[in-house]
């Protein structure tokens, strides 16, 4: 509870995010702005709700993932880690108590993205209300599935190596995830290389947890059994990066 | 390590135990204990010159390092307190009084931070060295339980000559509650050692009859 406690304290008193709250709450009313949007106005709601849902992985993979990798570089840099493990507090629970801490600070960022996407970016047909409500708690909760384990494993890594590398190999893979598993995807469609399937295979698929088409083109809420398919995936890669995590995780710098 | 039963521990006093033959250091051995030594609640000095193995005998009887061979015994919750600890940059004391401490804590921390002079309201990273190091002095201080043993690593580095007088005063009046080992190096020849541990030769031992003052002591290090 001490390092809980002292992680929401640090947060607090880092004050960025303040900074991170008000772009949530600001940017997508007006990023879309930015276009043209006076000759359709009835792109302004979609666009808001992609800005919405944009800015949550944006803040979240740059944002999140510093504030993990500062949390765990420092808890052993500075002593902390030493100070609570001779006093009976283990790596474990260490490691839990500033990823929960960091967790407090990160879940409002989905749930502005949702309220905002609920309120200001939903569609104007009654009908469609509760698919929009079921895509975006889709939405948050797969988000919250992929940013999760990411932050855990920044701060698992920063504890040992630092905070450039525990900022660096989460965002590497946030993005490779997101992004770059598609491009992968395309070079294995164009000719089969097991090398490459394999490598498809064992990447990161964060891109399932991006359902900003979903919301683009009103396609509503994954269906049940996809849904329980797409969690079971990511709690699997989340126990995986959480054992790395954990295996990683030190109390103290390595030393030079 | 073995942990004394906290209750039997502190009815006979005895809170650390270094069993003959306990050897220290990383991957090559610092130094060992040629004779069993018992220390009780009260604070004891652990004096050694540069690189003799304080730190590594603070973190070895913390569980913070593994010992190279031999035993010892802990009969309270241990908590190190590192001469290099610190706090996020923007953390103000009084945030990391409320991180780590109750209610009770809190008061006996503001009143300690009040002695010593520290600003609770400045940020860690705008604190001058002295005064961060007041911070985790008074974490460790005010957080302490009953029968705790708290391992100091150089505490006095840094602090002036008031806080440093404060803070012995604050150990003296508290010498049946707790146990310290203190490891530092005294700018004051004439500052007194009741139970000090010497660290010399690669050997841990236990000096005089505890009447010997720094300046007698600093002369048996080596």
């Amino acid at each position: 509870m001490i390092l809980f406690r002292l992680t929401l304290w640090t947060l607090w008193a880092r004050k960025t995010w303040v900074v991170v709250y008000l772009a949530m709450l600001a940017m997508p009313f007006a990023l879309p702005h930015i276009a043209p949007v006076e000759e359709l106005p009835k792109l302004v709601q979609p666009a808001r709700a992609q800005a919405a849902w944009q800015l949550a992985w944006l803040l979240g993979i740059f944002w999140g993932l510093s504030q993990a990798a500062r949390l765990g570089d420092g808890n052993s840099r500075t002593g902390v880690g030493n100070l609570l493990r001779s006093q009976g507090v283990g790596s474990l629970s260490q490691l839990l108590s500033l990823w929960l801490g960091l967790m407090v600070y990160l879940v409002p960022v989905a749930l502005m993205a949702t309220l905002i996407c609920v309120t200001a970016a939903a569609p104007s047909y009654d009908g469609e209300k509760g698919m929009w409500w079921a895509t975006n708690l889709h939405f948050a909760l797969l988000y919250l599935l992929a940013m999760g384990p990411l932050a855990l494993l920044g701060i698992g890594i920063s504890s040992r190596f630092g905070a450039m590398v525990g900022l660096m190999v989460p965002v590497a893979l946030a993005l490779y995830g997101l992004h770059g598993v598609g491009y992968l995807g395309d070079t294995i469609r164009m000719g089969g290389n097991p090398i490459l399937e394999w490598a498809y295979i064992l990447s990161p698929h964060y891109h399932l947890a991006d359902l900003t088409p979903r919301l683009l083109f009103k396609m509503g809420g994954l269906a049940g059994d996809a849904l329980a398919e797409y969690v079971m995936y990511f709690l699997l890669l989340g126990l995986v990066m959480a054992a790395a995590a954990r295996l990683l995780f030190k109390t103290e710098p390595l030393r030079s | 390590m073995k942990e004394l039963p906290e209750a039997s521990s502190v009815a006979t006093g005895v809170m650390l135990r270094l069993g003959r033959g306990l050897s220290i250091g990383y991957e090559k051995k610092i130094a060992e204990v040629p004779e069993e030594l018992v220390l009780g609640m009260g604070t004891h000095f652990l004096l050694a010159r540069n690189g003799r193995g304080k730190t590594t005998l603070l973190k070895t009887v913390s569980g913070l390092l593994k010992r190279l061979g031999g035993e010892y015994e802990v009969g309270g919750r241990c908590c190190f307190v590192a001469d290099d600890l610190a706090f996020d940059r923007e953390l103000p004391a009084r945030l990391i009084f409320a991180a780590f401490l109750d209610k009770a804590g809190r008061a006996a921390a503001a009143e300690l931070a009040d002695k010593v002079e520290l600003d609770v309201k400045k940020p860690f990273g705008k604190l001058s060295f002295g005064n961060r190091k007041k911070v985790g002095v008074v974490v460790a201080e005010c957080g302490r339980r009953h029968g705790d043993v708290v391992l100091y690593d150089e505490p006095f580095t840094g602090l002036d000559t008031p806080a440093r007088e404060a803070l012995l005063a604050r150990w003296e009046e508290t010498r049946g509650e707790v146990t310290r080992l203190v490891s530092c190096h005294p700018d004051l020849d004439e500052m007194a050692m009741p139970s000090a541990l010497l660290i010399s030769d690669g050997k841990i031992g236990r000096p005089g009859d505890g009447a010997a003052s720094w300046a007698e002591l600093k002369r048996l290090l080596k």
